[in-house]
């Protein structure tokens, strides 16, 4: 887990011939911070009426940013400041850079300033708007701009349309004699309706104020003029006005918030769905198929993802042709978290609505951050393991070093008395420096080869050898490695075949330790027996001894890594404790048991298992008499 | 007995000096090499009767050693491995090998082998083709397709008997599974593996006829077979 938050810095990307500036500052706003950054454009429609020149410079604004470190990506939406707050709330940026350019200021119907705005969406962000260095670098306005505050024709019509229908209703008020005040209400009422049935705010205000032109020119003495003779006029004007401006306002901000509830309730629906669907994907590549469907459902359109380990996935409508290649693509997306980039998404067709492009990078971000979520735990796991596996090889390396160096002593000062004063020794003495050095190297040998299958076992599942072995063919091959002058080996094998998957290596080490340690704790004389059975679908197979058996509070300790058995045996310092726990290892991979039970009337048993394989033989033996 | 010439490539000098105390002691004729050209040299133009060659040499693979001299002797070769992978003695089999010995090996293992193949050499050259294999007991008349162990005909399955023919035919040698079921099966999957196993086990059993203490075949675990020359 990470406990320190990092910046996460956002800088907008624009055309603007000061944004290069405004990157810059971020640059070393991030640098200075030790954080990521991340450049962001929003695209809107004006950006489609951008000229070539403009359109350059935003290339190079965007190959700027990346070369400043940052990682570029674009969203859709002609609301901006909503989209940016939404994009920095799903990358989780801290802190947004504007440009001053980026601060629209001085015109009249202006909507509130960007920055006024994302402070208000997003309360949490830090914002920071870089001066341009002169007022000079102004952007040419685009004709294109005016067309947010112009009104639609459709909208005119309705308007206009509105405004004839109340003034004939206003006629009929009049020719039936009612009040002008029915008349008023009437008009505020066809300004309710204007302003529920048009996209534009400007209608109701054109509507407000033609309704009480017409009221006044129609309706009040003397008709057909614009004055008025009663004194009262003017104030019945001004409420008239103000009554219908304000309808105008809470109608328009009434089917604003309609639209945008309706468009949470969505949005909020698919998310749910997505969080769900992602809590319960199994790994990485679940979640990648996650995402994919959901947008797939979302959209409705081609898609591709693109991940970072170089695998793709691909959905399609029903019906639509399949698009190879991400040149084609009408967008893409980077699919990141944290200043993490884990691929990318190609979306074909048309260009995304704003709202379903806001939901497309709910949707990557939250996937983003689950399979980030994911690898975090992957990696706080396998830290753990490693520790683990630390912690055990230093134990291990301690206690081999200290255990090698009893034999080695042993060889190298045996050795070089030998050397020394072999002529002054008579047979017998060198005979017996020689046994001993001969022994200490042989028992140096079987260290090496249980260390050497430790390493192995340490590294899993993976590295083992399986075949298809016969227990009892394994048994016999390991007692021929086992010299036992002094005690009887006896064997017992089951008519069964019994065939077996194991790594025969390990398992035929499993035995000689076995069979050496029963050799070890018994006195001299004392038998052992080595003895397979079937046991429904396993083989059990038991090394018995008659020695003198082992106290049950030990008999749990036993297979514990370095216990070394009671430290009365003269022959303590040759077992490590590492036998025995290396056996139960090799038994658990193969997935058996190892058990140690009391023998009657009194000694040990040891006693394993191993899953029997099922094999389906190529051939049937067939008997033929001959 | 004429004792065999041994061609020893090893390049760590501790075992070379072992291993050639250990021949000078038993009275076998020996030369010395520690990389795999010099190997290569001697074994064309000294001409020795056994190689007995580490797989471990700093100029050489192994395995690619046995490879150039197979193609032009048929003299045994012992592999000898630091490496306890299976897998390394398994290719060396496969590409020619005869017999292999692991590091660290006892000096009585050395000789024993050494014996073995000596025994061979004298069944290579001193039987023709002939339609009777024998070897103590064990009698195979291939042309009437028939065993005896003694005087007592072998009742085997079509597979034992052809399974004994492999081993008797490369007598001696230690032969890798997959050489074994290739052979018998023309394949080596899992299951081929299996059934050897079993055919195996009974052809031994058959062989053994209540004598445990004569063992005709071999398990190399991990690796194979081999039938004793006795």
């Amino acid at each position: 887990m990470r406990n320190i938050i990092r910046e996460h810095i956002l800088v907008c990307l624009s055309s603007a011939p000061s944004n290069a500036n405004t990157i810059r500052a971020a640059a070393k706003l991030s640098r200075a911070f030790g954080g990521t950054m991340t450049a962001l454009y929003v695209q809107t429609k004006r950006s489609d009426q951008m000229g070539a020149e403009d359109r350059q410079r935003l290339q190079r604004h965007a190959r700027l940013a990346e070369k400043l470190g940052a990682s570029v990506s674009t969203v859709t939406g002609d609301d901006v400041a909503f989209q940016i707050a939404e994009f920095a709330r799903i990358s989780k940026a801290t802190k947004v850079v504007l440009g001053r350019s980026a601060v629209p200021k001085g015109r009249l119907f202006a909507p509130k300033p960007l920055t006024e705005q994302l402070v208000e969406l997003a309360p949490y962000l830090d914002v920071y708007i870089i001066p341009d260095s002169a007022g000079k670098n102004k952007r040419k306005q685009n004709p294109a701009t005016k067309q947010r505050i112009l009104p639609s024709i459709r909208d005119m019509l309705i308007t206009i349309g509105i405004l004839a229908l109340s003034t004939v209703i206003g006629f009929a008020f009049h020719r039936l004699r009612f009040t002008e005040a029915n008349t008023i209400t009437v008009y505020i009422l066809g300004v309710l309706l204007t302003a529920l049935f048009t996209k534009n705010y400007v209608c109701s205000v054109i509507s407000s104020l033609a309704g009480v032109l017409l009221f006044n020119f129609f309706f009040t003495e003397p008709r057909l003029s614009f004055q008025a003779y009663e004194s009262g006029y003017p104030v019945t004007f001004a409420i008239m006005l103000f009554a219908s401006l304000l309808t105008g306002t809470l109608a328009n901000r009434l089917a604003v918030h309609v639209k945008r509830s309706t468009q949470t309730a969505w949005r909020t629906q698919v998310l749910l769905e997505t969080t769900q669907q992602l809590g319960q994907a199994e790994d990485e590549t679940d979640i990648l198929e996650v995402i994919a469907d959901q947008l797939l459902k979302l959209l409705n359109r081609p898609i591709l993802l693109q991940c970072a380990n170089g695998t793709s996935i691909r959905r399609f409508p029903d019906g639509e042709p399949i698009e190879d290649s991400t040149d084609t693509a009408s967008q893409r997306f980077a699919f990141q978290s944290g200043g993490k980039q884990f691929g990318e998404v190609f979306i074909y067709g048309n260009a995304l609505e704003p709202l379903e492009s806001g939901i497309l990078h709910s949707i990557l971000g939250e996937g983003a951050l689950a399979i980030e979520s994911r690898q975090n735990a992957r990696q706080k796991e396998e830290a753990a393991v490693l520790a683990k596996n630390e912690q055990l090889r230093a134990n291990l390396l301690r206690s081999i070093s200290h255990d090698l160096r009893t034999p080695l002593t042993s060889i190298s000062g045996n050795a070089e008395n030998l050397l020394a004063s072999a002529d002054a020794m008579d047979e017998s003495d060198k005979r017996s420096l020689l046994t001993d050095i001969y022994e200490d190297s042989i028992w140096l040998i079987r260290l090496v080869e249980n260390l050497l299958s430790i390493t192995k076992i340490d590294e899993g599942q993976a590295r083992l050898n399986m075949t298809t072995e016969l227990v009892d063919e394994v048994i016999a091959e390991s007692l021929r490695h086992i010299r036992a002058k002094t005690h009887t080996l006896e064997t017992d094998f089951a008519d069964e075949i019994l065939l077996t998957q194991m790594d025969a290596r390990l398992i035929s080490q499993v035995i000689i330790n076995l069979v050496d340690n029963a050799v070890k704790y018994t006195p001299e004389g004392s038998k052992i027996r080595i003895s397979t059975q079937k046991q429904g679908k396993e083989v059990l197979v038991r090394v018995a001894d008659n020695g003198p058996g082992i106290p049950d509070e030990i008999k749990s300790k036993v297979f514990d890594l370095f216990y070394t058995g009671s430290g009365k045996n003269a022959d303590c310092r040759r077992s490590m404790g590492l036998g025995l726990h290396l056996c139960r290892s090799i038994i658990h991979l193969h997935g058996g048991e190892i058990t140690l039970t009391d023998n009657t009337p009194h000694g040990c048993v040891f006693a394993f298992t191993l899953p029997i394989s099922e094999v389906t033989f190529h051939e049937q033996i067939t008997h033929t008499g001959g | 007995m004429n004792k065999l010439r041994i061609l020893v490539v090893e390049d760590d000098p501790a075992i070379r000096n072992l291993m050639a105390t250990t021949l000078k002691s038993h009275d076998y004729r020996f030369m010395t090499a520690s990389t795999g050209a010099s190997a290569l040299m001697q074994a064309a133009t000294a001409q020795p009767d056994v190689m007995l060659l580490d797989l471990g040499l700093p100029d050489m693979d192994g395995v690619a050693i046995i490879r150039k001299v197979r193609t032009w002797s048929q003299m045994p070769i012992i592999v000898i491995s630091a490496r306890a992978e299976d897998t390394d003695k398994i290719d060396a089999l496969d590409a020619g090998a005869d017999d292999y010995l692991t590091k660290p090996f006892s000096v009585e293992e050395l000789l024993a082998r050494l014996r073995v193949t000596q025994r061979r050499l004298h069944f290579m050259q001193a039987s023709s083709p002939s339609p009777i294999f024998s070897n103590g007991q064990l009698k195979i008349d291939y042309a009437a397709g028939c065993a005896w162990l003694g005087e007592q005909e072998l009742h085997l399955t079509p597979m034992e008997y052809k399974l004994l023919c492999v081993m008797a035919q490369n007598v001696g040698k230690v032969l890798t599974l997959s050489f074994i079921t290739q052979k018998v099966w023309g394949s080596s999957t899992e299951s081929d593996i299996a059934s050897l196993r079993v055919f195996m086990a009974t052809l031994r059993k058959k062989l053994s006829a209540g004598k445990e203490d004569v063992q005709y075949i071999q398990t190399h675990i991990g690796v194979g077979y081999r039938m004793q020359k006795l």
